[in-house]
């Protein structure tokens, strides 16, 4: 069974490894939600936090198509990464996957894509969450909820 | 945020310099003792004078560089501390000598900063990181988002962002200490390779190899080691901060592009001086966006406004901002270690007029802005 990059921002829904959602924290004193793991609110230190899972979908708060990459990238280049801001309130950075380079614009809606990525080692596949474009009609429902 | 509340008047009485870029040849070790020397012998005091000593560097696979270094000089005994602050290794070890000596420890102190930086694209996290199969850290990518979401916003076209270097370059073609000296036009600028785009290859600093030191002195103490008082420059202000919550959850660069702002305001506050009142300045222009959203952050320009002030040419050598005169990391280089205390050598050079043919006229306050990773900012003001 395919297992998530990180389990505490990601979480498989099937055992294929093709849904999933992105976890996070909502500060039950100052509302603030947090992606990713947390013991206290980055806002208030408050330790009153629930876990939750965040939107789906997002738009595009800036892009940028980098074609030299980090080391230790497995996937192709050039890559495009997104800067996604939620209706939750986080930006999560991540590569943006079925879109070509001249779709791209700021602001466009997104939506959440789940891609298996082999490692630098043999057998270390892990589940890797991305952005891929969604129509506008579709965006609409579940961006401004 | 913290409140800092300085002491004892504390003095730069010395700078020194190991030119930045690629020298195979020498060690680590050997570019910091080239840079130490001769800050010691510009404050005219012994290396046997020095209390205590702050060495920021990060790229290193052993322990206790600091020691191995200053060992080169003689074993005095004195507490050594090695400082890893990303980007702003080198002045958070020129902060820690500031408080070292204000709080009233210590009467002299040496800073320094060394680093031979590899190769390629720079990252933050470890190589077994979920970050590597993300493809997120990456620090040009980093700035690229900034740029694209900044142009979006405040219409500066590319030219702008590439007039940053091309202003970087002919700063640096006046200092023999510079990685890169060749000038350039806007279209080199948009012409070289793509990094990330809307970041070309000339929009980002080189990795270089280099070392900065600066010999600091308690205002009381001048005398009691020789130093020449009308060379010895005031810090009026010295502000370390790392990442407040910036509403987005997370500390990557790309989230926080005017985390200097509270530093600023801070060090402002602390030395009761104003941003109309700083002469010249340096920020951490990593990237051409750096500088532009530095500047703003430092309310030097409004924000969204620093694109025109450096079109206009304010922030040229003759202009009324004049920014990363000796040529910034864009065009000086960045070895990380050293950078923070690079800006404090120009500095210190040009408010004493020492700054030969790229003196900024009638200089006698210098802001020197640093920023690196985990949102890491410090503010120096310095004052002749």
């Amino acid at each position: 069974m395919p297992e998530s990059v990180d389990p505490r921002r990601l979480k498989l829904t099937n055992d294929a490894g093709t849904e999933g959602v992105l976890l996070g924290f909502h500060c039950l004193e100052c509302d603030t939600v947090i992606f990713g793991p947390g013991t206290f609110c980055q806002r208030c230190t408050s330790i009153k936090l629930e876990p939750m899972e965040l939107s789906r979908a997002g738009i595009l708060y800036s892009y940028t198509v980098v074609r030299i990459p980090p080391a230790g990238w497995p996937g192709p280049v050039p890559y495009i990464l997104g800067q996604v801001e939620l209706p939750d309130g986080p930006q999560v950075l991540a590569e943006v996957v079925d879109c070509p380079e001249e779709d791209l614009e700021i602001d466009m809606p997104v939506e959440l894509a789940l891609r298996l990525v082999e490692g630098q080692e043999p057998g270390a596949a892990k589940v890797v969450y991305k952005w891929r474009p969604v129509d506008s009609h579709q965006a609409t429902a579940e961006v401004h909820p | 945020m913290t409140q800092f509340r300085p002491g004892r008047q504390v003095m730069v009485a010395g700078v020194g310099l190991h030119p930045f870029g690629r020298f195979p040849e020498k060690d680590m070790a050997t570019l910091a003792v080239e840079a130490v020397v001769p800050a010691l012998s510009d404050a005219g005091v012994q290396w046997q004078d020095i209390q205590v000593a702050y060495f920021g560097r990060v790229y290193y696979n052993g322990m206790s560089m600091g020691e191995t270094v200053l060992g080169r000089l003689g074993l005095t005994g004195i507490p050594i501390i090695n400082v890893e602050n990303a980007c702003s290794s080198g002045s958070t070890a020129f902060w820690q000598a500031y408080w070292g000596i204000t709080t009233g420890m210590f009467d002299i102190a040496l800073a320094f900063g060394a680093e031979k930086v590899p190769r390629g694209p720079v990252t933050v996290t470890a190589e077994d990181s979920p970050e590597r199969l993300i493809g997120a850290d990456h620090m040009m990518a980093g700035y690229a988002l900034r740029s694209r979401r900044y142009m979006s916003e405040t219409g500066a076209p590319e030219t702008a962002l590439a007039q940053v270097v091309v202003k970087a370059r002919q700063n640096a073609s006046l200092n023999p200490y510079s990685h890169r000296k060749e000038t350039i036009t806007i279209e080199d600028v948009l012409q070289s390779r793509l990094i990330s785009d809307p970041l070309t290859l000339f929009q980002c600093c080189p990795t270089s190899e280099g070392a900065a030191a600066a010999v600091l002195v308690a205002g009381d103490a001048l005398s009691k080691y020789g130093i020449d008082q009308n060379r010895a420059i005031r810090i009026a202000a010295a502000v370390l901060t790392s990442g407040g919550y910036n509403g987005k959850g997370s500390d990557h660069s790309a989230f926080s592009p005017y985390r200097t702002e509270p530093a600023a305001l801070e060090a402002y506050k602390v030395s009761g001086l104003k941003p109309e009142d700083i002469d010249l300045v340096q920020v951490h222009d990593a990237a051409t966006i750096g500088e532009l959203q530095q500047l703003e952050a430092l309310h030097l320009v409004p924000f969204g406004e620093a694109w025109k002030a450096t079109e206009e040419g304010r922030t040229s050598l003759t202009g009324d901002i004049p920014t990363n005169t000796d040529g910034g990391l864009l065009a000086m280089g960045h070895p990380f270690g050293a950078t923070g205390i690079r800006m404090i050598h120009e500095t210190v050079l040009q408010l004493r007029h020492e700054a030969g043919p790229r003196q900024v006229k009638d200089a006698r306050v210098g802001l020197a802005e640093c920023s690196g990773a985990g949102d890491v900012t410090t503010v120096h003001i310095l004052v002749k």
